[in-house]
């Protein structure tokens, strides 16, 4: 049995602990917002957070998230109302097919909990995993830039 | 974009999300093996293992009732299984149904082939020789297509010339690598398919499915969601074949294949090509004649090669005054993956070889590159190669707002040490698709709510946004009163097909045309009530009234209402007109031209050879732009694109196998390689029609990228991706002409 919290919750399933965490939360769990784009960690469709890193959930074993605390998009919003770092990439328009946005938005997250006010440089290298085939990074930086200028770190995120 | 808070909060449902009850998983077995024959294949053994459904392979085909084992979308070249032969590493030989993946791929494992292998050949040149192993038995050559353009004499033209310059420039297989695999759920009830895929032309997919299957276009139902992105790898029939042909045997459960990324670069691929250019000029800068011999690698399937290779023709000239020019075009087989549009096609390839070309005649005359090319720019009412006169053209303000973006006028960035700076612009011309046509309908409720029914598909470019506004306006319906129905082909009208850039304008002219028709059925609704005829009828801003007097203004909702309507539905349809003549490559290549450019300030590493683009800006003409943040990134999402098959794309083989089928080491664009400064302009012109944007800024890309080397470190690259090694080698072999 494998424990931990998914978007606040706890959870406790009965799987193979060698199972990729991205199958075990898209097919088990069916938080579609997980994606896969690679399979190897190279595009960051998958991203979560596991205790507030974003991490690859293709390359995560299931059994590795015991006792851990797992954010995905679906846990970010509230009631009616879409977290600031999602706002920041609505207003921006930070996203065309939309497949990479969830892994960016909780990447953008990630980086704003370790560092509030991250210069240009700091954002690029930190979202460099992650990747947009369409080509809106302009405007993902300016939704980054947005949400770090609004403040909008959330106190868990999940909540 | 109407559904962003859906993509914000990660709630948009692609074809991978798709579940149905009591659904199977696909796997497809491929070959190991890029030309050969297949001596035995044994797959009784797979059907019997726990958890397997259904095996399918070529013996289930041409047999009395059963499906036909041949398509493509010009020449039927292609099985959907192999049977007795392979020509291609990764092609597939067997499909199995499985209840899960696990159970599928042991079905894979347990089916048995043994393989003859014979001679390849890659290359689409040497594909060409005569001693060369022929890949399919009715074409010895490996040649499938010969396009052609004669304008003038190019012999007298090359004679009157100052000077020639010939080049060759090359573009290499690349990957579309949208962020969403192929995939695609089939269902078979009684003799009807219903088949959900992420494909960007839904009638092509049900047309071939149609006819593999000998049933009726009706019976067969194709539905898309939204794609995570498209690019030209889902613009023709891919993996649906295969699903629906394994789902024909599973007494009726749902089947769903979605490829892996490794898959995905077995399955399609960009055109390689190698262009032979040769160019006559005088010394004042005119051009006297212009000679382009293309070869385009095909892969092992025609595909839609054919008609994308004849598309390449016009564009492979530039838009520039030439008096004698002479294109031939061949398409060739080879045993490599099927090639298909990658966005921008076959314009990217063209482009990156006249571009650059343009550059080295600017520098051998001494010219300015911007200068050179004003002289000699097409403008509207001068007559082209095909012998089309232009219009609505605007290549030279195109080119002028990329250059002046960059401050091509301001005096060149100094170089730093072992850091050269140099700058670059390019111009391109793109044809769209002549001889199409779009249809929609549009129903008006008694709420007032206006439903568009269309069969554009949605992946990312913002079409269904664009449209609701094109409908919203044009019936002058609120926006938040339009609803997007489609595309499924059991409820949307036709469309031929969501690339080209075309749907702006072709779905957009379908939709102008039927809000006509609508309002015409609203003011005879409205004549009986308001007691005049419907032709002295004034509809604006939502009403419906009669100028002579004012005071009865009818909304739509009281008309259909007191008419006692519950609705009024209309169908829309818009047609390109044109096409050229296969010999000669005269007529008229496109219903309009699209247009775009870009201008460059890089940095040159003298020590590694590596290139950083500082500063790009780009230019495309939108003719009338619906929605300028989407149109806008369009602009800047291709010139980001473009860097990566301008520095970094390339598929590499060795014999046949992939070496770098996987995004580790095939690199994509990271926000690392977007350049620092990023301008972007749209162009419109009074009354223009609506010109498609979603491609126009990313052939310039590499050209440009390539003209500021040279001017930076001296060295003209004329094979793509532009590389370091390939930068740094350059370097090494001292300044080019």
């Amino acid at each position: 049995m494998i424990e931990f919290r998914l978007n606040g919750n706890p959870q406790a399933l009965d799987v193979d602990p060698t199972r990729p965490l991205l199958e075990v939360l898209r097919d088990d769990l069916g938080l579609r917002s997980v994606r896969e784009g690679c399979g190897i960690g190279m595009c960051g469709a998958c991203t979560v957070l596991i205790d507030d890193r974003a991490i690859s959930s293709c390359l995560t074993l299931a059994g590795q998230v015991q006792g851990r605390q797992i954010l995905t998009v679906e846990g970010l919003a509230g009631e009616g109302r879409l977290h600031p770092v999602q706002q920041a990439f609505l207003d921006h328009a930070a996203f065309q097919c939309a497949f990479c946005t969830p892994g960016f938005i909780l990447a953008t997250l990630a980086l704003l909990k370790e560092e509030p006010a991250p210069d240009e440089a700091t954002i690029k290298t930190h979202l460099a995993g992650n990747l947009c085939r369409c080509g809106s990074y302009r405007n993902i930086l300016e939704g980054v830039r947005a949400a770090a200028e609004g403040q909008v770190l959330v106190e868990g995120g999940a909540q | 974009m109407l559904d962003a808070e859906a993509r914000v909060r990660g709630e948009v449902a692609y074809a991978v999300d798709l579940e149905l009850p009591d659904m199977l998983v696909a796997a497809v077995l491929r070959s190991p093996i890029p030309h050969g024959r297949i001596v035995e294949l044994e797959a009784s053994e797979a059907i019997s293992l726990p958890g397997v459904v259904a095996v399918l392979t070529a013996a289930d085909f041409d047999r009395p009732g059963g499906p036909s084992l041949l398509y493509g979308a010009i020449i039927p070249d292609q099985p959907v299984v192999a049977k007795d032969r392979v020509r291609y590493v990764g092609e597939p030989v067997a499909v199995v149904a499985a209840v899960d993946h696990a159970a599928a791929q042991a079905a894979l494992a347990a089916i048995q082939v043994e393989y003859e292998e014979e001679p390849a050949t890659y290359d689409p040149l040497q594909a060409m020789n005569s001693g060369a192993p022929a890949i399919h038995a009715d074409h010895p050559d490996n040649l499938f297509v010969h396009g052609k353009l004669r304008h003038g004499d190019v012999d007298r033209g090359f004679g009157e010339a100052d000077e020639v310059i010939e080049e060759t420039y090359t573009s290499p297989l690349a990957q579309q690598a949208s962020l969403e695999p192929h995939t695609a759920v089939a269902r078979w009830q009684a003799d009807r398919l219903t088949i959900w895929t992420g494909a960007q032309a839904p009638y092509t997919v049900r047309g071939a499915l149609q006819r593999i299957f000998g049933v009726q276009p009706e019976d067969v139902r194709v539905i898309v969601p939204p794609l995570g992105g498209g690019f030209g790898g889902k613009g023709h029939v891919r993996i649906e074949p295969l699903v629906a042909a394994v789902a024909r045997k599973t007494g009726g459960r749902p089947v769903k294949l979605s490829l892996s990324r490794a898959e995905e670069f077995a399955t399609v691929t960009k055109h390689p090509v190698v262009i032979k250019i040769k160019t006559g000029f005088r010394r004042d800068g005119s051009l006297t004649a212009r000679q382009v011999t293309l070869y385009w690698g095909g892969g092992a399937y025609a595909d839609a090669s054919p008609g994308l290779i004849r598309a390449s023709v016009p564009r492979a000239v530039g838009p520039y005054r030439i008096s004698a020019v002479q294109v031939d075009a061949f398409g060739v087989y080879t045993n490599l993956p099927p090639s298909a549009a990658y966005r921008g096609a076959m314009s990217s390839q063209t482009t990156w070889a006249y571009e650059s070309h343009m550059d080295s005649i600017a520098a051998r005359l001494g010219i300015d590159p911007l200068e050179f090319r004003e002289r000699n720019m097409l403008h509207s009412g001068e007559s082209f190669c095909t012998g089309e006169t232009m219009h609505d053209v605007h290549f030279s303000e195109c080119l002028r707002a990329a250059a002046a973006g960059l401050g091509w006028d301001r005096p060149k960035t100094r170089d730093s040490g072992r850091l050269c700076r140099g700058r670059g612009l390019a111009v391109m011309m793109k044809s769209t698709i002549p001889r199409s046509v779009s249809e929609c309908r549009l129903a008006l409720d008694a709420d007032g709510v206006l439903t568009l029914y269309t069969s554009t598909v949605e992946m990312g470019q913002g079409a269904h946004t664009a449209l609701a506004q094109i409908a919203s306006e044009a019936v002058g319906v609120e926006l938040e009163k339009v609803r997007i129905v489609g595309p499924d082909t059991a409820v949307t009208p036709y469309d031929a097909t969501t690339s080209a850039s075309r749907s702006t304008s072709m779905m957009g002219g379908a939709i102008l045309d039927a809000a006509e028709r609508l309002k015409d059925r609203l003011r005879e609704a409205a004549a009986p009530i308001v007691e005049v005829e419907p032709t002295a009828l004034v509809i604006a801003g939502g009403e419906i009234y009669d100028p002579a007097s004012a005071e009865d203004r009818l909304s739509y909702a009281e008309t259909l209402e007191r008419s006692d309507l519950k609705s009024i539905e209309v169908a829309g349809k818009h047609s390109s007109q044109g096409g050229l003549d296969p010999e000669t490559g005269q007529g008229v290549a496109t219903p309009h031209w699209h247009q775009g450019a870009g201008a460059c300030e890089v940095e040159v590493d003298i020590e590694t050879g590596k290139v950083r683009v500082l500063r790009y800006h780009s230019a495309s003409f939108a003719g009338r732009v619906v929605n300028p943040s989407l149109a806008r990134l369009q602009n800047d999402g291709n010139v980001i694109f473009g860097m990566g098959p301008a520095l970094l794309e390339e598929m590499a083989f060795d014999q046949g196998q992939p070496v770098n089928p996987n995004l580790s080491d095939y690199m994509l664009p990271s926000i690392l390689d977007a350049p620092e400064e990023l301008g972007s302009e749209l162009l419109e012109s009074e009354a223009a029609e609506f010109h498609g944007i979603g491609e126009m800024t990313l052939p310039p890309v590499a050209p440009a990228i390539a003209n500021a080397v040279f001017d930076a470190v001296g060295v003209r690259i004329r094979d793509l991706p532009i590389t370091s090694e390939r930068v740094l080698r350059a370097i090494k072999e001292g300044p080019s002409g």
